[in-house]
């Protein structure tokens, strides 16, 4: 035991919200003994805690920290996600849903979307939508765990919506339990070795001095260690997402049905969204403070959401981009202290939990020589940055694939000239109806089908093979595929009826759902 | 509104060998109603992918949708059943050790973390089961397919595959001229009109899809035809072929280092086949006991790629798009998975006027990193010190460096865009290679009882499973009762 100890990497996490308690739980439970982790925090500063909204990836991260699906669900007032509905993004009044799952089924090698354009043009084609179980049972909002097996049962998948100021608490009562000490206090000196350049210590207003061997940044936007102490650079990618502000507003729910799906409507200077729980509904409005101000976004807030409103709007600020390098020295930025990017397809959390997964993985512990070697940082920031590309790119297009030119703000959003990486993916789309195939980091094929046809960039054409099958034959197929996925969906149950059966094997029941 | 290209009309495959005839078979299959034709030539020795006899476990499954599934492949072409290729001496003299196919089979004996967190596509910190089902059942000599859990790659007579894919090709409709390929004609935007085939004039096609060989004879006459060279990458420049030896049945390939280079050594129902890959220190004496007798035949290389494999309307597949020495497998695995990303990416009749270089671009992007894998792969070889001792130090690329480097400090095998190895089995090659790999972060657990279940399911698996001898010929038994 006091040999472990003596090993044991000591690690600050700086920072109690969400990536903060998620890393230091994390870290305690699945380094063990490697490493001796303390979390400093300070009541007097407020946690950003929006992220209400997630990714499927989140399940993995519960699942491995062992802690139990249901009771996790019930302490942080959780409802199921199975995607996003999109609501006036690519032309008002036009919407469609992202699914976390795929749309119909290829044939002879061609993929089933080049089949739906065929017969779209043709007239034949229902919605897309109307091709996919994970949308369809968001639609009819109903829920039931996707099958394991390659059936149709299995083609989809599902996230959590949760109450952000709930799950930090959750994770910060998780990681007490392992042991990982809390301090309370406000860091007003950072302490570098002067040939390093190391950080060795934060010293707290009250004079106490905190050591350690690695620091963890999740101090948020203000990146204290990270931005501040090191003074990392940034790449700022606010020309491309240039919302900076977002005003949210909880509200009751007006409806008996929950909604097993975030909403997000494109707002004219930004979006707004629509996140339901058990409880209530969380909403907000991303905004570019160029374009609107912060007096109107609140008012069309108010004005936009369906139920009473819970408290007054609360302003957030920040910039899309990211730190060059998220890893330097021995401090490793998590969450926002890292990178922003707005909550449009539910990143934040996620981009978090990959940032502690590679970092679990390059761990400098006493087996790998107890120092920080270099290879293993560059690694970690270009698993990093990698992830961060990816999904700026995804989010942009988003934006930039609309009609829309009702205001300055998707005016700008749309003319403006987007990333190499991104205009080779449109490229490929726009001028032939393919995907650039990538297998690491988030996003594939179905979701950027779903976004474009969706937003109405249909490509100028598809894939000439979907001509050689008789098409009243293509026809009955799809037909058959959707009488399908209307047959599943009839079978699983309501949201709000999966929801009270979860949680009624542990007692009591909820307040919020109780009838 | 989007609207379907015209399809293409024609399209012309030039080379006769395993690819081009397998090449045309899909293509067939995709466009039924496409004139399609082989133009078919003498062989270059080094195209290694046109004379492989195996393959990796991706093959069987891409050959099935051609129509040529694995039981016709075993009863028609001399097929056999590969689990895993034995490394001897990568780790210093008298080593051994194994490298199997597949993810590891028993799902509570993988780190969960990563594959629950990533979505299962990183290979993180893996852990190697005590003992491998693949080892197991190749030791015992006991196998059937369809065994769970157990991932296999196919060997064949590749003659006789070659035969079996034109018959279908053949009454399919795929035409066939011989004959050596001559100049191009190039239109104005650079697009080949056509190229002069000996005795038959100028043959013209929307498509011309190029698998010569080394020599690349169509993509080498395309305006920006360049070659990347892998010379320093990879040590070997020519490869001898022993005479075969008695049929062997058997589940393992072995992988030896010799004095005179690397000797592979793959069993099969039409001879045991000796490959000897030579090391610029062999001399005739070494290759000889290498190989146990006088080489029958040698082939010469210069391993490299093509720069871009798509150029205009021609298409490179296999050697003729990179050439590199025939280990693991590699050759006929990336000739199948090009074939493969050009049935993806198949163009329209508006090729011919060059309008849209989306599709070429996207395939000759997949492509390099392919390759860059393949070279990789092999370039993995000649990283021990067993090995470099041998063929000397080559030039590490940086995502060499960066796999080698995390597998033998961190036990981590980092994820490759379009690799032909999983992450797993790439974790397991480089431990057969004499690499040794790091200690993963995550404290280690107590699995004493879920090792102590896998063995039970193992013992169970290997009881099901006959003699692998004894399977083979109930099956070829059975067909013969069928036929007669």
């Amino acid at each position: 035991m006091g040999e472990a100890n003596s090993k044991a990497v000591r690690i600050v996490v700086l920072g109690g919200g969400t990536a903060g308690w998620m890393s230091a739980a994390a870290l305690a439970r699945l380094l063990g003994p490697k490493a001796r982790v303390e979390l400093v925090e300070s009541e007097d500063i407020g946690i950003v805690g929006v992220g209400e909204a997630t990714l499927p990836h989140i399940r993995g991260f519960v699942e491995r920290l062992g802690i139990d699906e249901a009771r996790f669900m019930a302490a942080t007032h959780a409802t199921y996600k199975l995607g996003i509905d999109f609501r006036d993004f690519g032309r008002i009044g036009e919407s469609y849903i992202h699914p976390f799952g795929s749309f119909g089924e290829e044939l002879a090698g061609v993929p089933f979307h080049h089949y739906w354009l065929e017969l779209h043009r043709q007239g034949l084609a229902d919605d897309i939508g109307a091709y996919s179980l994970g949308v369809m049972a968001a639609k009819a909002n109903r829920f039931q765990p996707p099958a394991t097996d390659q059936s149709l049962a299995g083609t989809y998948g599902y996230a959590y919506q949760f109450d952000a100021t709930l799950f930090g608490p959750f994770m910060r009562d998780f990681a007490r339990g392992l042991g990982v000490k809390r301090t309370e206090g406000r860091v007003t000196h950072v302490e570098r070795d002067a040939t390093s350049g190391n950080v060795t210590e934060l010293v707290l207003e009250s004079g106490e001095r905190i050591g350690g061997d690695l620091f963890v940044d999740c101090s948020g936007f203000r990146s204290l260690l990270l931005g501040d102490a090191l003074g990392e650079g940034w790449e700022d990618w606010s020309h491309w997402l240039p919302c900076d502000r977002a005003a949210a507003l909880p509200c009751e729910h007006v409806t008996e049905e929950i909604q097993p799906y975030t909403t997000a409507t494109a707002m004219p200077a930004g979006w707004r969204w629509r996140i339901p729980l058990q409880h209530r509904v969380g909403n907000g409005y991303v905004f570019a403070s160029d374009f609107v101000s912060e007096d109107e976004a609140c008012a069309a807030i108010l004005g936009a959401v369906e139920g009473k409103p819970l408290a007054d709007p609360r302003v957030l600020r920040f910039t899309a981009g990211r730190r060059k390098r998220s890893w330097q020295n021995n401090v490793i930025a998590v969450g926002l202290a890292s990178g922003f990017l707005e909550p449009l397809e539910s990143t934040s959390i996620y981009l978090a939990q990959m940032a502690i997964t590679y970092l679990i993985e390059l761990f400098p512990d006493a087996a790998h020589g107890g120092a920080i070697d270099p290879r293993d940082r560059d690694e970690f920031n270009r698993l990093v940055d990698m992830e961060y590309d990816r999904v700026r790119d995804f989010l942009i297009l988003h934006y930039h694939a609309t009609t829309r030119d009702d205001s300055e703000f998707w005016n700008h959003v749309r003319t403006y000239q987007v990333p190499d990486t991104l205009a080779d993916k449109l490229e490929l789309w726009k001028r032939a109806g393919r995907i650039a195939k990538y297998a690491d980091g988030l996003f594939y094929d179905a979701s950027w089908i779903a976004v474009y046809i969706g937003q109405g960039l249909l490509p100028e054409t598809h894939d000439a093979r979907t001509q050689l099958p008789d098409p009243a034959q293509t026809s009955r197929a799809m037909d058959a595929f959707h009488a399908a996925v209307a047959q599943e969906v009839a079978a699983m149950p309501g949201h709000r009826e999966y929801l009270l059966r979860e949680a009624a094997r542990l007692a009591p029941v909820p307040e919020g759902l109780a009838a | 509104m989007s609207a379907p290209r015209e399809l293409l009309r024609s399209v012309v495959v030039a080379g006769g060998g395993l690819t081009g005839v397998l090449a045309a078979l899909a293509l067939r299959r995709a466009l039924p109603a496409t004139q399609i034709t082989v133009i078919s030539m003498p062989q270059n020795a080094a195209a290694f992918a046109d004379r492989a006899a195996n393959a990796l476990p991706y093959a069987h499954r891409f050959l099935e949708r051609l129509g040529l599934p694995e039981d016709r492949i075993v009863l028609q072409a001399g097929g056999s059943h590969r689990l895993m290729t034995r490394y001897f001496g990568w780790s210093g003299e008298g080593s051994a050790a194994a490298f199997p196919y597949g993810a590891i089979t028993d799902p509570a004996l993988l780190t969960g973390f990563v594959r629950d967190w990533g979505g299962g596509r990183r290979g993180a910190n893996v852990q190697t089961p005590p003992g491998s089902v693949a080892e197991m059942l190749a030791d015992a000599g006991r196998y059937q397919p369809g065994l769970p859990g157990v991932e296999h790659a196919l060997r064949w007579h590749p003659a006789s595959l070659r035969d079996l894919a034109i018959g279908m090709a053949a009454s399919l409709g795929v035409q066939h001229i011989q004959g050596r390929i001559g100049a191009v004609r190039l239109d104005a935007q650079g697009i080949a009109a056509g190229f002069l085939v000996e005795g038959a004039g100028e043959i013209a096609a929307d498509l011309f899809v190029d698998c010569t060989g080394p020599a690349a004879s169509l993509l080498a006459q395309m305006p920006g035809a360049e070659r990347i060279d892998w010379s320093a990458s990879l040590p070997v420049r020519e490869v001898f072929f022993g005479k075969p030896g008695q049929p062997v049945l058997a589940l393992e390939d072995r992988v030896s280092l010799t004095p005179a280079g690397w000797l592979h050594q793959m069993p099969g129902r039409d001879g045991l086949q000796r490959t000897l890959g030579v090391a610029r220190t062999a001399n005739e004496q070494s290759v000889v006991a290498a190989l146990g007798g006088e080489p029958v035949d040698r082939a010469a290389f210069v391993p490299g790629r093509a720069s871009a494999a798509w150029l205009g309307n021609v298409v490179a597949l296999g050697d003729a798009a990179a050439v590199f020495e025939p280990l693991m497998g590699l050759n006929a695995d990336f000739a199948l998975r090009q074939i493969d990303l050009l049935l993806e990416l198949l163009p329209g009749h508006d090729i011919v006027r060059d309008i849209f270089p989306g599709e070429r671009d996207e395939y000759n992007r997949r492509t390099a990193l392919l390759a860059g894998n393949v070279r990789d792969l092999l370039g993995a070889h000649y990283c021990s010190a067993a090995a470099q001792s041998l063929f000397g130090p080559i030039a590490v690329s940086d995502t060499l460096e960066l796999a080698v480097d995390q597998f033998t400090r961190r036990g981590r095998t980092p994820f490759f865009e379009e690799s032909p190895l999983l992450e797993q089995e790439r974790a397991s090659l480089f431990s057969a290679l004499g690499l040794p790999r790091g200690r993963g972060s995550l404290p280690a657990v107590d699995d004493t009882d879920s090792a102590r279940e896998f063995a039970g399911r193992m013992r169970a698996v290997l009881q099901a499973a006959p003699p692998y001898p004894q399977w083979m010929a109930g099956v070829l038994q059975h067909a013969r009762e069928a036929q007669s």
